[in-house]
C-alpha cells in the first residue's frame, strides 16, 4: 500500500481580493485546505503619510490623517487635533466637545456597519451587507449635511471645528436614533444569530488574551478576548467621563472567549453603547459657544514631545508628534490599531482551514490605508 | 500722529479703562473719536489676555506639580532599579519625562521590564524612530501596563554608522512590526531580529526615507523618479 504524502502549496491571497478589504497580499502556505503558515505583504497602498507630514504645517496634516482610515475618517481627526492640543495646551469650550464626541460616536457606528457587513460579505452572505450599507448612508448623510463631505471630513481643527453644527442637526439625528435602535436587532436575527454564521465563527480563530496585548491588539479586538480595555473609561480623553456607558467583552456565547463571533457580538454591542452615548451628548449639548473661539492663529506647539491615545473604531489610535517649536512637526509617527491587528493573523489563523482564514480575516475588521499610511 | 495726540488719546484710554466713557464721547472731530475707541479696544483686549494668561498659570500651577509627581515618582523609581541592576546603561541622569539609555544592555532591561512584577509593561504601545541630527537616529518605545495601568517612555539613540539596537521581539510580538517599519524607514539595525526586512516599502528600494539628509534615488526599475515638485512645497 502506497502512503499518501501531503504536498505544501503556496497561495497567493490579493493584492487585488475582495476579502483582503483593500490592497494585500497574504501569501499563504497550505497543506491540502489546513494553513500552515500566512506572511503579510503591506505596502502596496503606501503614501508616505508620516514623510508627507514633515514638510506640511501642523493644520495641513489633517487632510492626511482623513486618508488613513477612510472609513473612520473623523475618529482620525479628533486622535490628530486631541494630541496637538495637549501638546499646545489648548481647551476647546464645551460646544465644541460635545460637537466632536457626537460625531466621533455616529462615525463609530459607520464604521462598524461597514466592519460588519463586510465581514459577512466575507463569507458568503450578501444581504446583511446591504442592509447595513442602507443605514451607513444616512449617517454619511448627517455628516454630509454638516460639512459637506461624504467621505473625507477635514472637519475637526486644532482648537475646534470647520464649522458649526447644521439648523436641523440635532433633531435629524434623534431621528436617526429612534430608526436605527430597532435595526441593531434585525442585524442580530438576520446574521449574528443565523446558523450558518454561527457555524462559520463560533469556535474559530480564538485569540487569548495574552496574545492579543502581546501583539498590541486593541479595541473590540481586544475587547472580544475578554479584557476589559476601553480607553474611553480608562483613560479619558475629551469629555468622555461625563458619560454613561458601558464596555462589552466577549463572553464566549456561541463558542468559546475570543473566537470570531465573539468580535461580530463586540462590535454590535458596541454600536449599542454609541447610541447611548450620543442621545446624552445630545441632550447636554450646549446651545452657546464659538466653534472658531480656541482655533490659534499659528499652530507652533513648543518644544517637546507627545504621544496621545484615543479610541478609534478601531482601537488605539496614537499619535507620536515631536515638535522643535517651527509650524511643522518635526517627526509624526501614526500607531494605527489595524497595523497591529493584522501583525496576530499568522499567529491566530495557522492551523485552520484556508476558508476560516477569510473568516478570522474578516473578523479583525482592518483597513489598509491606515497599515500601509 | 503728533506727539500730543498721542499723549491726548492715551489719557482718554486710561480714563475709559476705569469705566469713564463721557470725555471721549464728547469729542467732536470723528476721526479722532473712533481713533481713541479703537486703542481702548485693544487696551482692554490686552488688559484680558493677561488677565487670562494669570488665570492659566494659576491652573497649570496646581494641577502639573501633582501630575509630575506621579510620574516622576514612576520614572525615578524605574531609573533607580536600572541603576541598581544595569549599572551604566543610564545614559542622562533627567528622567522627568523619559529615559534615556544606551543599547548595550538593553534586552535585558527590557525583559526586567516586562518580568518585574511591580512594573510588569506587557504592552508595547508604540515603537518609532527619529533622526535627532549630530549625526544620531534614536529609537523610542512607549510602554504601557495592562494590569498597573501606567506608561513610560525610553530613548535609546546610537550613531548613524553604527546604527545598531538589540531586539526586543521575543519580549513584545508587536515589536517585529513596529522594528521592520522602523528599519525601513530610518535604517536602525535591530540585531537578533529573526526576519528583518523592510515592510512598506519594496524590498530592493535604496535609502532611508525619514532620514533628515535622505536623497531620493534616481530611477527605480527604469522608471525615473521626479524630483521637481511643481505646484506644492
Amino acid at each position: 500500500m502506497g502512503v499518501v504524502h501531503g504536498q505544501e502549496m503556496v497561495l497567493n491571497i490579493g493584492p487585488q481580493h475582495p476579502a483582503t478589504h483593500g490592497v494585500l497580499r497574504l501569501q499563504v502556505k497550505t497543506d491540502g485546505e489546513v494553513v500552515s503558515q500566512i506572511t503579510p505583504y503591506l505596502g502596496y497602498l503606501h503614501r508616505c503619510f508620516e514623510k508627507h507630514c514633515e514638510n506640511v504645517t501642523y493644520e495641513q496634516v489633517i487632510p492626511f490623517t482623513d486618508r488613513c482610515d477612510y472609513l473612520a475618517s473623523m475618529t482620525n481627526n479628533f486622535g490628530y487635533v486631541v494630541a496637538v492640543e495637549s501638546l499646545m495646551d489648548i481647551k476647546v469650550n464645551d460646544r465644541v466637545e460635545h460637537i466632536r464626541v457626537i460625531m466621533a460616536e455616529l462615525q463609530r457606528i459607520a464604521s462598524h456597519l461597514l466592519g460588519l457587513g463586510a465581514f459577512g460579505l466575507d463569507i458568503g452572505a450578501f444581504t446583511p451587507f446591504l442592509h447595513m450599507l442602507r443605514d451607513r448612508e444616512r449617517i454619511i448623510d448627517l455628516f454630509e449635511m454638516t460639512c459637506g463631505a461624504r467621505l473625507l471630513y477635514n472637519y475637526m481643527w486644532v482648537g475646534g471645528l470647520s464649522h458649526d453644527l447644521p439648523v436641523g442637526f440635532v433633531e435629524a439625528t434623534y431621528k436617526f436614533l429612534d430608526y436605527f435602535e430597532p435595526k441593531i436587532d434585525e442585524f442580530v436575527n438576520l446574521l449574528m444569530h443565523n446558523k450558518i454564521f454561527v457555524e462559520r465563527t463560533a469556535d474559530i480563530g480564538q485569540m487569548p488574551r495574552e496574545v492579543a496585548i502581546s501583539y498590541g491588539v486593541t479595541g473590540p479586538n481586544l475587547r472580544a478576548s475578554g479584557c476589559k480595555w476601553d480607553l474611553r473609561k480608562n483613560d479619558p480623553y475629551s469629555i468622555y467621563e461625563q458619560f454613561e456607558f458601558d464596555v462589552p467583552i466577549g463572553e464566549g456565547i456561541k463558542g468559546s472567549i475570543g473566537d470570531c463571533w465573539d468580535r461580530f457580538y463586540v462590535r454590535v454591542l458596541e454600536m449599542k453603547e454609541s447610541i447611548k452615548i450620543l442621545r446624552q451628548a445630545l441632550a447636554s449639548l450646549p446651545k452657546e459657544g464659538d466653534v472658531h473661539q480656541s482655533i490659534p492663529k499659528k499652530i507652533r506647539p513648543p518644544k517637546g514631545t507627545i504621544y496621545k491615545r484615543t479610541e478609534s473604531p478601531r482601537g488605539d489610535l496614537g499619535y507620536y508628534i515631536e515638535s522643535d517649536g517651527t509650524n511643522i512637526p518635526y517627526r509624526l509617527k501614526m500607531r494605527s490599531p489595524a497595523f497591529t491587528a493584522l501583525s496576530v493573523i499568522d499567529e491566530i489563523a495557522a492551523g485552520w482551514l484556508l476558508s476560516d482564514v477569510l473568516a478570522i480575516l474578516g473578523s479583525l475588521d482592518i483597513v489598509l490605508g491606515e497599515i500601509d499610511r | 500722529m503728533s506727539e500730543d495726540q498721542e499723549k491726548f488719546i492715551a489719557r482718554l484710554v486710561e480714563k475709559g479703562l476705569t469705566g469713564d466713557m463721557e470725555p471721549i464721547n464728547e469729542i467732536q472731530d470723528r476721526v479722532l473719536r473712533s481713533k481713541v475707541k479703537a486703542a481702548l479696544v485693544k487696551a482692554k483686549r490686552v488688559a484680558k489676555t493677561q488677565d487670562t494668561k494669570e488665570i492659566k498659570n494659576d491652573v497649570s500651577d496646581k494641577t502639573l506639580p501633582g501630575e509630575q509627581s506621579v510620574s516622576e515618582t514612576l520614572n525615578e523609581k524605574i531609573g533607580k532599579m536600572i541603576k541598581e541592576k544595569f549599572p551604566g546603561s543610564l545614559d542622562n541622569e533627567n528622567i522627568e519625562n523619559y529615559i534615556q539609555l544606551s543599547p548595550d544592555r538593553w534586552f535585558e532591561i527590557a525583559t526586567f521590564l516586562k518580568t518585574e512584577p511591580s512594573l510588569f509593561f506587557d504592552s508595547l504601545q508604540c515603537q518609532t524612530g527619529i533622526d535627532i541630527g549630530d549625526n544620531l537616529l534614536e529609537a523610542r518605545y512607549n510602554f504601557h501596563s495592562m494590569e498597573h495601568n501606567h506608561c513610560i517612555e525610553i530613548r535609546i539613540s546610537v550613531p548613524k554608522e553604527k546604527a545598531i539596537i538589540p531586539s526586543t521581539e521575543q519580549i513584545w510580538r508587536i515589536a517585529d512590526w513596529f522594528e521592520r517599519e522602523t528599519y525601513d524607514m530610518l535604517g536602525i539595525q535591530f540585531s537578533g531580529h529573526r526576519d528583518l526586512r523592510r515592510i512598506l516599502l519594496p524590498d530592493d528600494w535604496e535609502g532611508w526615507p525619514l532620514r533628515k539628509d535622505y536623497q531620493e534615488q534616481e530611477t527605480y526599475h527604469g522608471i525615473v523618479v521626479p524630483k521637481i515638485k511643481e505646484g506644492w512645497e
